[in-house]
C-alpha cells in the first residue's frame, strides 16, 4: 500500500496531426466539456515532427476557460531560460492555468539537461532574487533577470520511467509522469521505492511529488486504475489520445463518462473517507520559511489553493504595499463571500497575530501589510457590474481598481470621482471618504453609496443601506475599516463624459503668499473646478479638472489660478474622464520601509497656516506637499450624515517626510491651524489623531457601534476604534 | 528617380509586448484587428521580465484575433533555435489560417543573450549564423521534399530532420537590418526588410542606399528586388500643429507616408502604439487615404 493522499486528476494528452494542428485544439476545448481538468501536448522532434507544444498550448489557452493546459517539452530543445518566460507568459495569460511537463527522454543526457532545465526555470520564476546564475552543462544562466512574478508557481513534471528520472523527480521536480504501457506496474513499486528516497535525502516530503500515469486509448480497466492508486499512489491519469484518429471523441468520452465514475466508486471503497485531498502539498523549501505562530495546515480548503506564503513565487507580489514594505506569514486571497467568511474564522483563531485587509494594497493610513501577520486580500472581489441603467447604479467589488471603474464607466458617459491615481484599489478609499477631481461638483466617493455588501467581525454577511442596519451604513462611510470587510458597493454615477484636464505649473518663491491666493481663488472657483496643487520650493504645480466639455467654462474656470503667479508651463485638454485616472501606468506596489505621512482638513488658508506651511516646505522637511480642494458638494451633506464629519473643510492638505520626528516638528505648527484630518493619509499613530478624524460625537457613536459590531477588536488595522476604551478621547 | 516594387500597402502596429497588465498587449492586438490594419507586432526579447515571451504572445493573441496577421519585430534568433521556430511559426500559421509572419534579427543586447544561456557572436557571426537559420526554416517548411533536411552551418546543424509542419501560407521572412554585410544577406535570403526609422543614422535617407543594396544583391543571387518587401517602423503623434515627421493632424501623416511609399518603396508601415485612440486614427484617417494617394500616384506614373 502507498497512498499519498492526492485528489484524483482526469487528463488527455494529445498526439497531434503536424499538419492539422486545429483538431488537438478541438479535443483540447471537447475535453473541457466533458470535465477533463488537464490536456497535455506532446512535442515533435526532428524523427517525429509534430505541432509546436508551446504554441498548442498558448493558443488553447486563449480558446479555454477551465482547463490546465500543460506542454510536453523535451528537455534538449530549447534554451531552458525562454521555456521559463513562456511558461511564466502562459500562467500569466491562461490565469493559472499551465503546467509544464519536461521529457527527457528525446536525448541520452535528457535526464541532465532536465535537472539543469527544473533549476534554470525555478530560479527565474523565483522572484526573491534579482538576478540568477546557473552554471549547468546543458542550461546555462549568467545573471540573468528573475520574473516575472506569478501569482502561482509553474507546476514542474518530469516524464519517465527510468531510475533516475524518478530520483530527479523525488530530488527537484513537482511530479513524475509514467507511460504506463511503456512498463509494467511492477515497475511502478521501484521507482516509487526511488522516487521516494530522492525526495526523503533531498529534505521533502514524499507527497510533495505526484505521481501521474498515461494510459493508452482503448480498453481501460477501472479495476486496474484503482490499484494504481491504491497500491501506488497515483493521483493523475492521463488519456493519450490521437488527434487524427477519428475515434478519439468516442475514447475522451468513455474515459470521463464511464471509467472515472468506476474509477472514484472503487477508490471509495478501498480508501478510508478522507484519505484523498486536493489541497496542495507544498514544497520543503518553501516550507522553511514558514512563520511562527500560523496554523498553516488548517488553512480552510477553499482557501488553499490561492493563499500565499513567504517561501511561494508569488509571494513578492504580495509581501508590500505602494509605499510600505511588508512580510506577512500567510496571506490569504479569498475570490468569493464564503471565501472571506472563512478567511475571518481563520482570522479570528489567529488572534495573537496582526491582521492586514488589503484591497487595492495602494493605502497609506491602513496596515494592509504586516510581518509575520495575517493579510486578507480582497482583490480577486473585482466585479464591476451595472445594475440599473436608468439609474445608474453600479456595483464594485473592493479588490476593482479605479482605472478599471472609470475604463468601465466611460461607455455609458458616466464617472465616479475617486482620488487622484487610478492604480488605487475600490475597497480601502470607498471606506474612508475619497476625495477626487470631481470632489466640488460631486462630493466624495462615499456620497455615491447606496448600500454596501459586507462581512462583520464575527463571519454575518450583511447589507447595510439606508433602510438595513443604517447605523452600520452610516459607519462604513468613513470608518468602514473599523467594522468589516465590504464584499460589494453599490454606487450611483454620475453623467460626466469628457472633462477639462489641466496641467498647470508656476513659479512660486513665496510659498505663503502663493498659498493664501491659491486659497482665495480656490475657495471662490465655481464647482466644476477642482484643484489640487503640489507646492515644493520655489514652484508649484497644479492638477485641475474641470466638469464641462465647454472650451469657455474650462479656461474661465481656470484663468483666475493663472494670474496667481506666473506660468512657466501649462497644458490644457479635453479628454474621457477615463483617460485621467489611466494617465500614470501602473506600476507594482513594491514600498520599503514605512512611509511617514500626516494630514489635515481645513476650512480656510489662514496666514498662519500658510505661514506654518511655508516653513514646513522652505525647511525642506517635507518631500511632498499637496492640497486637494475639497468643498462645495462635500460640505453640501451634513455633518451627522456619515462617519465622514468635517464637511466643512474646503482643503485637504498632505505631507510626507522621510523622518517622523523632524516632520512633525515643521507640521505640527500647521496642524495647529487645521480643523481635523482626513485618515487615508495620515500615518500617525498617536491617539489624539483619532479625534482628528472623527469629533467627539461621531467618535462616540462608532464607539458603540464597535462595540456592538467588533466588541473583540478584530479589525484594527487602520485608524482603530478601541471598543473598551469608555467614554470620549480627550 | 524614385523605387516602386509594386506591392499594395501593408499597415500595421508595434505593441509593446509588457506582461503587467497581462492582458494589454493582446487587447492592443485585439484593437488592431478590429480597426482593419493588416499587421500586429510585438518586439522579442526573452531577457526583459518585464515583457511576455513573444512566441507565447504571439499564439495567445492570434487566437484572439480574426483577421489580422501577426509577426514578431523580431524575433531574437540566438535565443530561439531556428527548426523549433520553424515548427511553431508553422503551428502557428496552420491554426491561425495563415495569418503569421516571422520578423527576425540576427540578434544584439549580447550581455542580455548570454544571462539567458545564449552564445556570444559577432557581428559577422550573428549574420552567418542568421542566414543558415533562414536555410533551415525554409528546409523544415518544405515538406515538398521527401527527402530528409541535412543542413552543417558553422552555428546550426541539422542531420537527417524529418521536415515539417509546412506553414498554411507563405510566410515572410522579414529580417530588421541596418549595416550593408546584413542587407546583402537581406536581399539574398530574405522576403522583407523591416527596419526602425529611429535607428536609421541618416534618417530616411539611409533607405535608398539600403534598397541599392539589397536589389544589388538580390539581382546577383538570381533573384528580382521585389521578392524582398520594404517595411518600417515608425513612430509619431497625432498633434492638432505640425511638428516633424509624424508629429501633426493625420492629413500631414497622409502626405508623409504617401512621400515615403512613393519615394523609397517602402510598402509596409508598421507605427508603434499602445494607444487605443491612436491605433483607430492610423486605421481610419491615414491607411486608407495613403493607399488611396499611393495608387493614384502610381496609376499617373503608368500612363
Amino acid at each position: 500500500m502507498r497512498n499519498y493522499g492526492h485528489a484524483i486528476r482526469l487528463g488527455v494528452e494529445v498526439m497531434g496531426d503536424p499538419d492539422a494542428p486545429q483538431s488537438a485544439v478541438d479535443l483540447a476545448v471537447l475535453a473541457e466539456q466533458v470535465g477533463c481538468e488537464s490536456v497535455v501536448f506532446a512535442d515533435g522532434h526532428n524523427e517525429a515532427p509534430a505541432a509546436d507544444a508551446l504554441s498548442l498550448a498558448s493558443w488553447t489557452s486563449a480558446r479555454t476557460a477551465a482547463i490546465q493546459v500543460v506542454p510536453r517539452l523535451a528537455t534538449t530543445a530549447r534554451p531552458a531560460s525562454v521555456v521559463a518566460r513562456a511558461a511564466a507568459s502562459l500562467q500569466l495569460l491562461s490565469r493559472n492555468r499551465t503546467g509544464l511537463l519536461l521529457d527527457p527522454r528525446s536525448a541520452p543526457t535528457g535526464v541532465d539537461a532536465a535537472a539543469d532545465a527544473i533549476a534554470v526555470i525555478r530560479g527565474l520564476h523565483d522572484t526573491g532574487r534579482a538576478r540568477v546564475s546557473h552554471d549547468g552543462r546543458h542550461h546555462r544562466l549568467a545573471g540573468a533577470e528573475a520574473g516575472p512574478a506569478l501569482t502561482r508557481e509553474v507546476p514542474m513534471w518530469l516524464a519517465g520511467a527510468d531510475p533516475r528520472a524518478a530520483a530527479l523527480a523525488g530530488r527537484a521536480a513537482d511530479g513524475l509522469l509514467i507511460d504506463l504501457d511503456e512498463v509494467g506496474h511492477h515497475v511502478m513499486a521501484e521507482l516509487n521505492e526511488t522516487l521516494d528516497q530522492a525526495a526523503i535525502d533531498a529534505g521533502r516530503d514524499p507527497r510533495e511529488i505526484r505521481r501521474t500515469v498515461t494510459l493508452p486509448a482503448g480498453k481501460v480497466d477501472p479495476a486496474a486504475l484503482v490499484s494504481l492508486v491504491v497500491e501506488h499512489g497515483v493521483s493523475w491519469f492521463v488519456l493519450r489520445v490521437d488527434a487524427a484518429d477519428p475515434a478519439a471523441d468516442t475514447a475522451l468520452r468513455t474515459f470521463l463518462d464511464s471509467v472515472a465514475p468506476q474509477l472514484r466508486a472503487g477508490i471509495e471503497q478501498a480508501l478510508p473517507p478522507g484519505a484523498l485531498s486536493a489541497r496542495p502539498v507544498r514544497r520543503a523549501d518553501v516550507k522553511v520559511h514558514r512563520r511562527a505562530g500560523i496554523g498553516y495546515d488548517e488553512v480552510p480548503d477553499d482557501l488553499a489553493h490561492t493563499a500565499v506564503e513567504p517561501g511561494d513565487s508569488a509571494f513578492a507580489r504580495v509581501r508590500s504595499t505602494y509605499l510600505r514594505g511588508g512580510s506577512p506569514g500567510l496571506v490569504l486571497r479569498p475570490g468569493s463571500v464564503e471565501e472571506l467568511v472563512s478567511a475571518l474564522a481563520f482570522a479570528r483563531q489567529h488572534r495573537h497575530l496582526p491582521l492586514g485587509i488589503r484591497s487595492g494594497g495602494h493605502g497609506i493610513s491602513g496596515r494592509s501589510t504586516n510581518d509575520g501577520g495575517l493579510v486578507i486580500d480582497v482583490g480577486g472581489l473585482d466585479e464591476i457590474t451595472v445594475l440599473d441603467e436608468s439609474t445608474r447604479l453600479v456595483r464594485i467589488g473592493p479588490g476593482a481598481r479605479w482605472r478599471d471603474v472609470a475604463t468601465a464607466l466611460q461607455p455609458h458617459g458616466w464617472a465616479l470621482s475617486s482620488g487622484d491615481y487610478g492604480g488605487v484599489g475600490v475597497g480601502g478609499l470607498a471606506t474612508a471618504g475619497g476625495i477626487g477631481f470631481l470632489a466640488r461638483k460631486h462630493g466624495l466617493t462615499i456620497d455615491h453609496l447606496q448600500a454596501v455588501q459586507m462581512v462583520l467581525a464575527d463571519g454575518t454577511v450583511v447589507r447595510a443601506s439606508g433602510t438595513e442596519h443604517p447605523e452600520l451604513f452610516w459607519a462604513v462611510r468613513g470608518a468602514g475599516a473599523n467594522f468589516g470587510i465590504v464584499v460589494a458597493f453599490e454606487f450611483i454615477v454620475d453623467e460626466v463624459t469628457d472633462v477639462g484636464w489641466a496641467q498647470l505649473a508656476f513659479r512660486a518663491p513665496d510659498p505663503a503668499a502663493y498659498l493664501e491666493a491659491f486659497g482665495r481663488v480656490a475657495t471662490a472657483a465655481p464647482r466644476e473646478v477642482t484643484p489640487f496643487l503640489i507646492l515644493g520650493q520655489g514652484t508649484a504645480q497644479m492638477l485641475a479638472m474641470v466638469d464641462s466639455t465647454d472650451p469657455e467654462v474650462i479656461i474661465g474656470g481656470l484663468q483666475p489660478f493663472a494670474e496667481v503667479a506666473p506660468l512657466v508651463q501649462q497644458q490644457v485638454v479635453i479628454a474621457p474622464y477615463a483617460s485621467v485616472m489611466n494617465m500614470f501606468p501602473q506600476a507594482p506596489h513594491d514600498g520599503r520601509g514605512e512611509p511617514v505621512s500626516r494630514s489635515a482638513l481645513v476650512r480656510e488658508i489662514t496666514p498662519e497656516f500658510a505661514a506654518a506651511s511655508a516653513d514646513l516646505i522652505t525647511n525642506g522637511a517635507a518631500h511632498w506637499y499637496q492640497i486637494r480642494t475639497v468643498g462645495g458638494a462635500v460640505s453640501d451633506v451634513a455633518a451627522d450624515a456619515t462617519a465622514y464629519a468635517h464637511r466643512d473643510a474646503n482643503f485637504s492638505l498632505t505631507v510626507m517626510g522621510l523622518n517622523a520626528q523632524r516632520l512633525d516638528r515643521w507640521f505640527d505648527p500647521v496642524r495647529r491651524h487645521s480643523q481635523g484630518l482626513y485618515l487615508s493619509f495620515e500615518t500617525d499613530p498617536r491617539p489624539d489623531r483619532l479625534a482628528d478624524a472623527y469629533p467627539p460625537a461621531t467618535l462616540e457613536r462608532l464607539r458603540r457601534l464597535k462595540a456592538t459590531l467588533d466588541p473583540h477588536n478584530l479589525f484594527q488595522d487602520n485608524f482603530n476604534i478601541d471598543p473598551s476604551t469608555p467614554g470620549s478621547t480627550s | 528617380m524614385s523605387n516602386d516594387y509594386g506591392h499594395s500597402l501593408l499597415f500595421g502596429t508595434f505593441v509593446t509586448p509588457v506582461n503587467d497588465p497581462v492582458h494589454q498587449a493582446v487587447g492592443q492586438a485585439v484593437v488592431a484587428d478590429r480597426a482593419g490594419l493588416d499587421l500586429v507586432t510585438f518586439q522579442d526579447h526573452p531577457y526583459l521580465p518585464t515583457f511576455h515571451d513573444t512566441s507565447t504572445l504571439l499564439a495567445y493573441a492570434a487566437a484572439r484575433t480574426d483577421r489580422i496577421h501577426l509577426s514578431a519585430n523580431v524575433t531574437n534568433l540566438p535565443l530561439r533555435p531556428p527548426a523549433v521556430l520553424a515548427r511553431a511559426i508553422a503551428t502557428l500559421d496552420r491554426l491561425s489560417g495563415g495569418r503569421i509572419e516571422l520578423g527576425i534579427g540576427a540578434g544584439g543586447f549580447w550581455d542580455a543573450i548570454v544571462s539567458m544561456g545564449g552564445t556570444r557572436r559577432t557581428p559577422g557571426e550573428s549574420i552567418q549564423a542568421l542566414e543558415e537559420a533562414i536555410a533551415i526554416i525554409r528546409g523544415i517548411w518544405d515538406t515538398g521534399d521527401r527527402a530528409r533536411l541535412s543542413i552543417r552551418g558553422d552555428f546550426y546543424q541539422v542531420e537527417g530532420a524529418k521536415r515539417g509542419p509546412a506553414p498554411a501560407h507563405d510566410v515572410g521572412i522579414w529580417v530588421g537590418a541596418y549595416k550593408p554585410r546584413i542587407l546583402r544577406m537581406v536581399g539574398r535570403a530574405a522576403d522583407g526588410w523591416l527596419p526602425s526609422v529611429q535607428y536609421l543614422e541618416q534618417g530616411l535617407a539611409d533607405l535608398a542606399e539600403g534598397n541599392r543594396i539589397i536589389d544589388e544583391a538580390a539581382v546577383a543571387a538570381g533573384r528580382r528586388p521585389h521578392e524582398v518587401r520594404r517595411f518600417l517602423n515608425i513612430g509619431g503623434r497625432f498633434t492638432a500643429q505640425g511638428a516633424g515627421f509624424l508629429q501633426g493632424p493625420p492629413q500631414q501623416w497622409v502626405e508623409e507616408l504617401t512621400e515615403v511609399a512613393l519615394t523609397y518603396g517602402t510598402s509596409g508601415f508598421i507605427l508603434s502604439s499602445d494607444d487605443t485612440t491612436m491605433t483607430r486614427t492610423y486605421a481610419a484617417e491615414v491607411a486608407p487615404a495613403v493607399r488611396e494617394t499611393v495608387a493614384a500616384a502610381r496609376a499617373g506614373q503608368s500612363t
